[in-house]
C-alpha cells in the first residue's frame, strides 16, 4: 500500500529532486566551491527570467520560432503524405527508391547548413528549408510503413462492397494508416524544432536560438542559462501535449 | 533479390543523371550544384589532402572522448533507471522529454565551462550521446527475459555477477543499437560545435570551405563525412551480428 | 431466367502460373444454390474452398469457366454478394454501429436511418447494448457477428461466408451455428458456407458440397434432411450422426492423403 504511494509520489519527488539540485548549486557558488563565473547562481538565472521577456523580446522570437517549425513539419507532412502514398501505390517505385530515403533519414543533413546557406541564402527560409528536409524523410518511411501495415482482408471487405478508389482511401487506408501518420506528424515537429532552434543559433538568426547566441557572445551568464532552460521548457511541453494528442488517439484501438 | 536491385540501381542512375543535367543546365542553383565529376575530384581532394587526415584525427579524438565519458554516463544512469522502478517514474519522463531537444544550444555553456578548444566539443558531444544510450539501456534493462534473472538469482549470483553474467549479455540488442544512435549524435554534435567556434577540425574545415565558396570540396567533405559515419555504423552492426553469432553457436 | 438458380457455378477451374506454384487449386467444379437454400462446401485443409470463395465473390478471376448471380455472370465483386471472411475483418477505428451501418453510409443514407436499420441487424446478432463500442473491446466471437452484421446490412441475395468461426474456440462456434441458424430463419437469407468442420456442416445446411484434395474437384453433394427449424438439440440426434459419418468417410480419404502430400 505505501509502496504504490510512493509510485505515485515518485514524479512530483522528481521535480523536488532538481529543485533540490538548483538549491545545492546556490549554496555551493556561495561557498565559492563551484566558480561562479563559469556558473551563474540559480537565483540569478531565475531572476533574469522577466529581463528576458520585456528586454528581449522572448515572445516574438518564440512566434517566429514555432511559426518556422510548423512551416517546416506541415510541408514536411503533407509533401510526405504524398510521397508515402506515391511509393505505397507502386510497389517498383517502392522498392527503388525507399533505400535512398533511408539513406536520405540517417543523413545528419544539419551539417549541410553552409550549404543550404549557399542555396537560399542567409533568411528564415533557409532555417524552414533545413527543418523541412530533415521532417521529410521520416514522414515518408512512416507513411509507407503505415500503409503497408493495414491487413489485407480490410482492402478486401472494401472491395467486395466495391468502393471507389476515392472511397477506399478515404474510408480505409486514411483511417487505418492514422496512427502512424500521427507519428509521422510527431517526427515531422520533432525533427523541425531541433533543427530550426539549431541552425537559428548556429546562423545567428531569427527566434530562440539566436537569443541564446546573443546573450552569451555579451557575456550575460544567467540570461543565457534562462533562454536555454526556456526553449527546453518549451520543446517539453511541446512534446507533452504531442504525447497526450498520440495517446488519445491510441486509445480507441 | 535481383527484384529489388534492378530498380534500385535504376533509381540512382536516374538521380545521378537528374543531378547532373541540373548542374550542366545551369538553370537551377548555378555554380552551387556543381557536376558530378567536380564533386569526384571534390572528394578526391579531400581524400588527397595530409591536411585533412590530422584535422579527421583531431575530430575523431574529441568523438572517441565524447562517447567514452557520454556513453559511461548514460550506461550507469540507464542501469540506475532501469534497475529502480521509483528512480525510472521519478526522472525518466525527464530524460525522455531532454532526449530530442536541441543539444546544440548548450554549447555556449559548455565554451564557458570547458574553453574553447577541444574541451567543450567533447562536452558537446558528450552531452549528446548521453540521453539516447541512457534511454535505450534503460528499456533494455526492464526488456531482460525474467526468466534468465530467476536463473541468476537461484544460482546465488552477487549484484556485479549479475550485472556483468546476465544483464549485459541479455541486452546486447539495445545496447549496440543506443550505442549506435549516441554515435550519430555524438558525431552531429561534435562537428556542429566544430562549425560554430574552431580553428580545427572537420567541421572547421567545412567552414572555410563554406566561407571560400569551394562547393566542391563543402560537397567532398560532408560525403567523406558521411561515408566514414555509414561505414562505423555497419562495422557495429557486424560485430554485433558476430557477438550474437558466437552466442547462438555456444547455446547449441 | 427468373426460375434460374440465385448462384451458378459451372465448370470452374482455378490454375496458378507456375510462378506461384503451377498449383490447380480449383478444378472443373459446378453447381449451384438456390434461392432460401443454406449450403455447405467442405473440405480438407488446402482444397481449394478459399479460392472458390474468392472466385465467387469477384476478388480473383476464374481460370476457366463461368459465375453467374441471377443470370448475371460476375465478373468483379457483385451487389447482390455479401463477404464474411475468415480473418477477422472489422474497422478498428469504428464503434459497432458505424461498423454495422458501414455499406449504408456508402449508400447515401443519412445517419439516423442507417443507424436505425444497423440497430436491426446488430440486435439479430444479440450484440444489442454493445453499439458504442470498439472492437477492440470485443471477443473474437463478438468481433465476427459485428462482421456478419455489417454483410447483412447490404441486404445482399447470396450470403457467402469463409469459414468465419474457423479461428473461435469450440464452444463460441457452437454458439454462433446457432445464432446463424435464427438468421437463416428469420431473414430466409440464401448462404453459401464454406467450412472444414463437418458438424457445422451438418448443423446449419440443407446440402453439403465435398470437395477432394488437390485438385480440388466436386466429389459429391449430399442433402440433409433434418427439419427445421433446428435447435443445437438436433447435434445429438441419431440421424445427425448418420450424416456426420457418412461425410467423415468421404473426407477421411482426402483429409489422408493431404496429410501425407504435406509431410512428405
Amino acid at each position: 500500500m505505501s509502496a504504490t504511494r510512493w509510485q505515485q509520489a515518485a514524479p512530483a519527488l522528481g521535480v523536488l529532486l532538481i529543485v533540490a539540485l538548483a538549491a545545492l548549486l546556490q549554496f555551493a557558488i556561495r561557498a565559492d566551491w563551484v566558480d561562479g563565473y563559469t556558473v551563474p547562481l540559480p537565483s540569478e538565472v531565475l531572476a533574469s527570467l522577466p529581463r528576458l521577456f520585456v528586454e528581449e523580446h522572448v515572445l516574438a522570437r518564440f512566434a517566429m520560432t514555432a511559426g518556422e517549425t510548423f512551416a517546416a513539419a506541415t510541408m514536411a507532412l503533407v509533401a510526405g503524405l504524398a510521397f508515402g502514398i506515391v511509393l505505397y501505390r507502386w510497389p517498383r517505385l517502392r522498392a527503388a527508391f525507399e533505400p535512398w530515403v533511408a539513406v536520405l533519414a540517417a543523413a545528419p543533413l544539419v551539417l549541410a547548413y553552409p550549404l543550404f546557406l549557399v542555396l537560399f541564402g542567409r533568411g528564415p527560409l533557409t532555417i524552414v528549408v533545413i527543418g523541412f528536409a530533415s521532417a521529410l524523410a521520416p514522414v515518408i518511411l512512416k507513411t509507407v510503413e503505415g500503409f503497408a501495415a493495414i491487413r489485407q482482408v480490410l482492402l478486401q471487405v472494401g472491395r467486395s462492397m466495391r468502393l471507389s478508389p476515392a472511397q477506399e482511401f478515404s474510408l480505409i487506408l486514411v483511417p487505418a494508416a492514422l496512427p502512424h501518420i500521427f507519428t509521422g506528424l510527431r517526427l515531422a515537429l520533432v525533427f523541425a524544432l531541433i533543427n530550426v532552434v539549431g541552425v537559428e543559433f548556429l546562423i545567428n538568426l531569427g527566434g530562440l536560438g539566436q537569443l541564446i547566441g546573443e546573450l552569451s557572445e555579451r557575456y550575460d551568464l544567467p540570461g543565457t542559462w534562462a533562454a536555454i532552460g526556456l526553449v527546453v521548457l518549451v520543446s517539453v511541453l511541446f512534446f507533452v501535449v504531442l504525447d497526450a494528442g498520440e495517446r488519445r488517439l491510441g486509445r480507441r484501438r | 533479390m535481383s527484384q529489388t536491385l534492378l530498380p534500385r540501381l535504376v533509381a540512382t542512375i536516374l538521380l545521378l543523371v537528374a543531378w547532373q543535367a541540373m548542374a550542366l543546365s545551369g538553370l537551377l542553383f548555378r555554380d552551387v550544384v556543381p557536376p558530378l565529376q567536380a564533386i569526384a575530384s571534390g572528394v578526391g581532394g579531400v581524400l588527397g589532402d595530409s591536411g585533412f587526415y590530422a584535422n579527421l584525427a583531431i575530430t575523431g579524438f574529441e568523438l572517441a572522448v565524447a562517447l567514452v565519458l557520454g556513453g559511461a554516463g548514460g550506461l550507469i544512469a540507464g542501469l540506475a533507471l532501469g534497475g529502480s522502478r521509483f528512480l525510472s517514474q521519478a526522472l525518466e519522463r525527464w530524460l525522455n522529454y531532454l532526449g530530442p531537444t536541441p543539444k546544440i544550444i548548450l554549447f555556449p555553456v559548455l565554451i564557458m565551462m570547458f574553453g574553447v578548444g577541444a574541451g567543450s566539443k567533447m562536452a558537446m558531444g558528450a552531452v549528446s550521446c548521453f540521453f539516447p544510450i541512457a534511454i535505450s539501456v534503460a528499456a533494455g534493462v526492464r526488456g531482460v527475459d525474467p526468466k534468465l534473472l530467476q536463473v541468476g538469482r537461484s544460482l546465488r549470483a552477487g549484484r556485479l555477477q549479475m550485472l556483468t553474467k546476465i544483464y549485459l549479455p541479455a541486452m546486447l540488442a539495445p545496447l549496440v543499437n543506443g550505442a549506435r544512435l549516441g554515435f550519430g549524435v555524438a558525431l552531429i554534435g561534435v562537428l556542429l560545435a566544430e562549425t560554430k567556434l574552431s580553428n580545427q577540425g572537420v567541421g572547421f574545415l567545412i567552414m572555410q570551405a563554406y566561407q571560400r565558396f569551394d562547393m566542391p570540396r563543402m560537397y567532398g567533405l560532408l560525403l567523406v563525412t558521411v561515408a566514414f559515419a555509414a561505414a562505423v555504423n555497419i562495422a557495429t552492426d557486424r560485430l554485433a551480428i558476430r557477438l550474437r553469432g558466437s552466442r547462438v553457436r555456444a547455446n547449441k | 431466367m427468373t426460375d434460374a438458380a440465385l448462384l451458378s457455378v459451372s465448370r470452374v477451374t482455378k490454375r496458378y502460373g507456375p510462378r506461384n506454384g503451377g498449383l490447380t487449386a480449383v478444378d472443373d467444379m459446378s453447381f449451384a444454390v438456390e434461392r432460401g437454400e443454406f449450403v455447405s462446401v467442405i473440405g480438407p485443409s488446402g482444397c481449394g474452398k478459399s479460392t472458390l470463395f474468392h472466385i465467387i465473390g469477384g476478388l480473383t478471376q476464374a481460370t476457366e469457366g463461368r459465375v453467374s448471380v441471377e443470370g448475371e455472370a460476375i465478373t468483379g465483386p457483385h451487389p447482390a454478394i455479401g463477404m464474411v471472411f475468415q480473418e477477422e475483418s472489422c474497422f478498428p477505428w469504428r464503434n459497432v454501429i458505424d461498423n454495422v451501418a458501414f455499406p449504408l453510409e456508402l449508400a447515401g443514407q443519412g445517419r439516423a436511418s442507417r443507424h436505425a436499420t444497423a440497430q436491426g441487424f446488430i440486435d439479430l446478432v444479440g450484440l444489442r447494448g454493445f453499439e458504442q463500442r470498439h472492437p477492440s473491446e470485443l471477443s473474437g466471437g463478438m468481433r465476427q457477428r459485428v462482421c456478419i452484421a455489417r454483410t447483412l446490412a447490404a441486404r445482399p441475395r447470396l450470403l457467402l461466408m469463409d469459414e468465419p468461426f474457423a479461428s473461435l474456440d469450440e464452444q463460441t462456434r457452437m454458439l454462433l451455428g446457432d445464432k446463424v441458424l435464427q438468421i437463416q430463419q428469420q431473414l430466409h437469407q440464401t448462404t453459401l458456407l464454406i467450412t472444414h468442420s463437418i458438424t457445422e456442416a451438418v448443423q446449419l445446411s440443407d446440402r453439403v458440397i465435398v470437395m477432394s484434395y488437390r485438385p480440388g474437384r466436386l466429389k459429391r453433394t449430399l442433402a440433409i434432411n433434418l427439419p427445421r427449424p433446428r435447435t443445437a438439440d438436433i447435434l445429438v440426434s441419431p440421424e445427425f450422426g448418420t450424416y456426420v459419418a457418412e461425410l467423415w468417410n468421404d473426407l477421411r480419404q482426402e483429409a489422408t492423403r493431404g496429410l501425407a502430400e504435406a509431410e512428405g
